[in-house]
């Protein structure tokens, strides 16, 4: 079984974060950056299900080169090999879906698992979009995954309740945060890392027709919290929702 | 530091706020060495950290020994040493000086946690002037007779009944030199004198007094040439000191998180503590002296081996650590003064780094020497 996943390099989630001159981005000097934590989960399970049912784990990843570190991490954590589309520019979730596509087309992976979202832009759609330009059913946000011969049957959290589906492979899943609890990377696992084969490639080389369909016009930070205020008594906060808050 | 490193800094971190920290009061508490909680660093390959792989070791250098003693401590200074006791002064000490039957037989044991191991080298009646020791081995045919008994062995006994480490890294002398051996349980004369109980700090790891009445060690346990250990010793006492040093930067670090979280929340007098000149003191010299002992360990552990420096870390570095907790106790008043806010913990704990793998004396008294031996070129 050849699983691909997907690895993306995110800014922490402990992180303050702040926006930058342009306005329309996020300052990234000084910033903690780590790997997409439902990436980390979806690592975790491609390792599983190849150790049980042998076969090799890919981790892609597509960004600066830096995105490297996130790579070994991945295959700190056991991955086999790790794949690394360099790119400049950031790219739009359409762009992106594409790489994955050509790139899931020559590694011909029996699943392709990805995490639901990445915490950074919360956008979730890479995976479905993926899933439906290679042709592949889908199960996303899953919380289990059983393999059965040619089919993978995936429990996914739905609203209000649980979804069991029956998904052919070669197949795109998605991973969320109930799936499992990621493995520490072991040091034998970090000094075999070193050694394993990551292929770094230009983007350019890739010659895909990348035309942005998406540009952010401008990012904004929540508005900041007043201070909480300590009222007499019920007459006066009546008369302040009433008058200054204007609720009720 | 290499992308190596730095990801096993990560991962340390990330395992140590999981798995070391939720039960480090506890352990501290009840002086208990938590045998389960040590298999889980063994897990991860931390027992056998600079131990060739082929012995299941994880084939790390000193610095990145250096980084799991920082980490660690930064939890649980106690339960770090009987890791140091274990992986610096046992495994890494047999993988160094063992032959390839010796490493081959009690290496994947000691890596995997299936076997404890400690050294034994302090004496009741000697401690910095080893050279002085009374523990003697007599050769008899195919053995060697062990007589003697060592004080102060961190991880020398695993639990309350009084069970004895799986691998003990004995000196002895024999004549008037100094030989290593490796003790087992098998051994007949070998026993647990006590667990000394009642520690002031570092008590999440076991410490004994270890007796050898008569025992018998076959030849083969013996490491090296006979009368030639010395020179490894001290290699070893390098390696011990470095780790410890590095102990003090967990601590340190640790410290600092917490005076600096609590100063700048807990208000007095409608301010900050933090906006105080007299906690600003606090603060910015526990800071930079901090700063300072890092930059020192980090440039003696990428650098071969001395004991002008292993000796040096040290003295900053516990000196350091014991100030450093000192002022976090300070800054938090009160609540400095209790457990749950764990720098009383950090101040007993750091107190051993004066007196345990060399008192602050003993380094003085290196140093100086040292210095006077290369005429002050440095």
């Amino acid at each position: 079984m050849k699983i691909l996943v997907t690895v993306k390099r995110v800014t922490d989630y402990e992180a303050k974060l702040q926006i930058d001159s342009s306005g329309t981005g996020v300052k990234l000097d000084g910033v903690n950056m780590i790997a997409n934590p439902f990436d980390e989960i979806a690592v975790e399970e491609a390792l599983r299900l190849v150790e049980k049912h042998g076969g090799e784990v890919c981790v892609l990843s597509i960004g600066s080169g830096e995105a490297t570190t996130q790579l070994r991490a991945a295959m700190a954590m056991g991955a086999d090999r790790g794949i690394l589309i360099k790119a400049a520019d950031k790219l739009d979730g359409v762009s992106i879906s594409k790489i994955i596509t050509q790139i899931a087309q020559e590694e011909k992976p029996d699943i392709l698992l990805m995490g639901k979202q990445s915490i950074d832009d919360d956008s979730q759609q890479i995976a479905q979009m993926v899933a439906e330009r290679l042709g592949f059913g889908q199960a996303t946000q899953a919380n289990k995954v059983v393999i059965e011969g040619e089919w993978a049957m995936v429990v996914r959290e739905a609203d209000g309740g649980l979804e069991t589906l029956s998904v052919k492979l070669p197949c795109v899943i998605t991973s969320d945060l109930r799936l499992n609890e990621p493995r520490y990377a072991s040091l034998p696992g970090i000094m075999k890392a070193k050694k394993k084969p990551l292929d770094e490639r230009e983007l350019a080389s890739l010659g895909l027709d990348l035309k942005a369909s998406l540009s952010i016009l401008k990012l904004e930070l929540p508005p900041k919290k007043q201070a909480g205020e300590i009222l007499p008594d019920v007459a006066t906060l009546v008369s302040k929702l009433r008058e200054v808050e204007k609720v009720i | 530091m290499t992308h190596e490193h730095d990801l096993l800094r990560k991962t340390l971190k990330n395992f140590v706020a999981k798995e070391i920290e939720p039960g480090a009061r506890l352990r501290d508490k009840q002086e208990f060495f938590d045998l389960k909680l040590f298999r889980k660093l063994a897990d991860l390959g931390l027992l056998g950290i600079t131990a060739p792989g082929t012995y299941g070791g994880s084939d790390m250098d000193t610095l990145s020994a250096v980084i799991a003693h920082e980490e660690l401590s930064y939890s649980d200074p106690g339960l770090t040493l009987a890791y140091l006791a274990h992986a610096m002064l046992c495994v890494n000490n047999l993988a160094v000086n063992g032959n390839e039957a010796q490493k081959k037989y009690y290496l994947p044991k000691l890596c995997t946690g299936e076997s404890i191991g400690c050294m034994a080298m302090s004496e009741p009646g000697v401690g910095t002037d080893v050279l002085g020791m009374q523990t003697t081995a007599a050769r008899h045919g195919d053995h060697y007779l062990i007589n003697g008994r060592k004080m102060w062995i961190t991880n020398g006994v695993l639990d309350d009944s009084g069970k004895p480490a799986d691998v003990v890294y004995l000196y002895a002398k024999t004549g008037s030199k100094i030989s290593t051996f490796i003790v087992t349980p098998e051994c007949s004369g070998y026993s647990v004198g006590q667990k000394i109980k009642d520690k002031t700090g570092m008590r999440a790891s076991n410490t004994a007094e270890l007796v050898f009445d008569n025992c018998r060690v076959p030849i083969e346990n013996r490491v090296g040439e006979e009368g030639d250990s010395v020179k490894h010793m001290m290699r070893n006492l390098e390696l011990e000191r470095l780790t410890l040093a590095a102990m003090g930067l967990g601590i340190g670090k640790r410290s600092l998180d917490i005076m600096v979280g609590y100063a700048t929340e807990r208000k007095a007098f409608g301010k900050p503590l933090l906006e105080f000149g007299q906690i600003q003191q606090h603060l910015a010299d526990s800071y930079a002296e901090y700063q300072a002992a890092k930059a020192y360990v980090y440039q003696t552990a990428t650098k071969p081996s001395s004991r002008l420096d292993s000796d040096g870390v040290k003295l900053i570095c516990a000196r350091m650590a014991k100030k450093t907790a000192d002022s976090a106790m300070q800054v938090l008043g009160g609540n400095g003064y209790v457990a749950e806010y764990v720098a009383e913990r950090l101040w007993r704990d750091a107190k051993l780094l004066e007196i345990g793998g060399g008192t602050l004396e003993a380094h003085q008294k290196n140093i100086a020497g040292d210095l006077e031996k290369c005429g002050g070129k440095f």
